[in-house]
């Protein structure tokens, strides 16, 4: 699938292709195993792309899930957290340590781009402030994100789901986009929208995507030539 | 994550193939490219004993667009370099103000998590944004 950008300076993601790069991604995660899926709302248009995944307080992942690579089993995980009453889940690891991130990737008509939202809580549901999620944001996009191409993180309600998620406002995406864009263009490379953009804008709040996505890319490239 | 050493964390060598696409668009941002090399490439590593190959990398820094030309455009650089690493330096190294953004990308698309060490993108290109904001 190949971008079609129409004017040179407009880089603009379209909702389509929105949807294109999204599916695109999520088979590139399917195949590693990278847990993101594509949600859809009932009768509703819209969708977006999940993840959930777990940490501990210090960045590592907690022992019970570290074996799990596949997608399939990402859902287990899921569901065994679910389906464990308190008492269970603090018997199984340090609860307060252990986090819940979810991370939902929705489109901004009005940005016309995709937006990051998030949120995490402790496993006995306790949810984190924005101090807390700070504290896991890496040291070098803490500088960064005080004077960076994007606004603070800020919390506001999930236009699907109607819950308080903590978003990374939009407004400037365009701003650091652009240049891979247009250099994109200029070699005349596909690459993938989401892909690039949240590997820039996922490290920022603890979101990181393995390289396994850059050969992704590359693999495209090689079949264009 | 490698430390950052009070010397030049980088080794600069000489005989870069001088290709840069130095273009220069209109607008704020600009894009540098940088592409490892493998150690057999020919270049002849001047300031290392041939032992230190294995573990350094090269990498060619291409300027394009608004970012400020390097001359040296080739460096060895640690496999055990981090992503940040790389920028904390270049950032120094071209004086970038501190409301500057460096990104580095991978495969000219794929911006690489800061803990990612450089040995790890060996056969992929870097490229070196610099958005100035």
């Amino acid at each position: 699938m190949s971008l079609n950008l129409d004017t040179e300076d407009d880089f603009y993601l379209e909702e389509n292709r929105f949807k294109q790069c999204c599916a695109e991604f999520i088979k590139h995660s399917q195949q590693i195993g990278d847990g993101w899926e594509w949600k859809s709302i009932k009768d509703f248009p819209d969708g977006y792309m999940s993840k959930t995944h777990f940490q501990m307080k210090n960045g590592n992942t907690p022992s019970i899930f570290k074996d799990s690579t596949k997608e399939s089993d990402e859902q287990t995980l899921t569901h065994v957290e679910e389906a464990l009453d308190d008492s269970q889940v603090a018997g199984i690891c340090a609860t307060s340590e252990v986090i819940r991130y979810e991370y939902h990737v929705l489109y901004s008509s009005s940005y016309e781009v995709p937006v990051l939202y998030f949120r995490a809580c402790f496993l006995d549901g306790r949810p984190l402030t924005l101090d807390e999620i700070w504290e896991g944001v890496h040291e070098c996009y803490q500088a960064r994100l005080l004077e960076g191409p994007w606004d603070t993180i800020t919390q506001q309600e999930h236009p699907l789901l109607g819950q308080p998620f903590f978003v990374l406002h939009p407004c400037r995406t365009n701003e650091f986009m652009a240049p891979v864009l247009a250099n994109s263009q200029r070699e005349n490379r596909n690459i993938n929208y989401i892909t690039s953009w949240l590997s820039i804008v996922g490290p920022v709040v603890g979101l990181n995507l393995p390289l396994s996505y850059a050969k992704l890319v590359s693999e495209q490239n090689t079949k264009m030539d | 994550m490698a430390e950052v050493e009070e010397q030049l964390p980088l080794s600069p060598h000489d005989g870069g193939r001088g290709e840069c696409g130095e273009e220069l668009p209109d607008g704020g941002a600009a894009v540098g490219v940088a592409e490892p090399a493998p150690p057999s490439a020919g270049s002849p590593v001047t300031e290392e004993p041939a032992e230190d190959t294995k573990k350094k990398i090269d990498v060619l820094l291409k300027a394009v667009g608004d970012t400020p030309i390097m001359k040296t455009k080739k460096w060895t650089v640690e496999r055990t370099r981090t992503i940040q690493g790389l920028v904390d330096f270049i950032k120094k190294f071209l004086k970038l103000l501190a409301s500057e953004q460096l990104f580095i990308y991978v495969n000219q698309s794929f911006a690489p998590s800061p803990d990612q060490e450089v040995g790890t993108l060996y056969e992929v290109t870097l490229v070196l944004t610099v958005v100035l904001s």
